[in-house]
């Protein structure tokens, strides 16, 4: 089991990345974490998630959004954080179920794709894709988020 | 076969569920803990995370499409406004399959729009 934790950077932990660092088109490198049913579990409780909509053709499966406490792994890993950072924009596209019953390997990169400054905010804007470690694509991510700077 | 109709999802938060989630989140941002801060940066409170309030609207896709949701689902939010401790979300899925999240806070009671839908729909 991968906690969140173990693969992102922690706020605070580094001065962090400032805004004029994010480079637009460069890419992140690649995050592997294994997502398993007790990970699955504890998120189910966290969001206070609906069980019985967790099912697709009689097998049980993960909500898919248990994708999200891992979804800034590639991008911290690159742009360690500044404290504050507000999330403002996210966008999934869901593409194959994680299973409930088995442990997962998953491979999350990205890159930035955006940097713009809107009334005296800044923010930066990027994507990700998240695969099985046989190549099946589970996710795709797209985030904007606000550095208080 | 899709859900009709409205969808209605509530869920009061607490400070114990904001830590809960950061603890798994592994997010320890300021903003997530410290209510003094959150005050000077003019919030009611400390602020819930973010993803943590879309689980709802990913609850309401999965309860309107099914199966489909997991191999063709969409999810796309803007947060307009935080949730914090001692509020009621309560979001909602209409026909159209577009998604608000509302807090009784006066004004700022929109926290959350978007779409939980289904690609190409």
């Amino acid at each position: 089991m991968t906690r969140p934790a173990e693969v992102k950077v922690r706020e605070g932990a580094t001065p962090g990345t400032r805004y004029a660092e994010f480079e637009v088109g460069a890419k992140m490198g690649e995050v592997t974490f294994t997502i398993t049913p007790d990970i699955i579990e504890e998120y189910i409780r966290a969001v206070e998630g609906d069980e019985k909509l967790y099912v697709v053709d009689g097998r049980k499966a993960a909500p898919p959004d248990v994708l999200c406490p891992y979804m800034t792994s590639t991008l911290y890993q690159k742009y360690p954080p500044i404290q504050g950072i507000i999330m403002c924009e996210v966008a999934f596209n869901y593409h194959h179920p994680i299973w409930r019953d088995e442990t997962t390997e998953i491979r999350l990169s990205g890159e930035v794709t955006e940097k713009f400054e809107k009334k005296h905010h800044k923010f930066i804007k990027w994507k990700g894709r998240y695969r099985r470690a046989d190549g099946v694509l589970l996710a795709e991510v797209e985030n904007t988020f606000d550095l208080p700077e | 076969m899709a859900k009709h109709g409205k969808l209605t999802h509530t869920v009061r938060m607490t400070q114990d569920k904001i830590d809960r989630y950061g603890k798994l989140n592994g997010d320890w941002d300021i903003l997530h803990y410290d209510h003094e801060y959150c005050i000077q940066r003019g919030f009611r409170g400390t602020l819930a995370h973010g993803m943590h309030n879309m689980a709802p609207a990913v609850d309401l896709g999965l309860e309107k499409y099914g199966r489909d949701f997991y191999y063709n689902g969409r999810v796309s939010v803007r947060w307009t406004g935080p949730v914090c401790p001692g509020d009621d979300q309560v979001t909602v899925l209409d026909e159209e399959d577009n998604i608000v999240g509302r807090v009784d806070a006066g004004e700022k009671s929109t926290v959350m729009i978007g779409k939980s839908t289904l690609r190409g729909r």
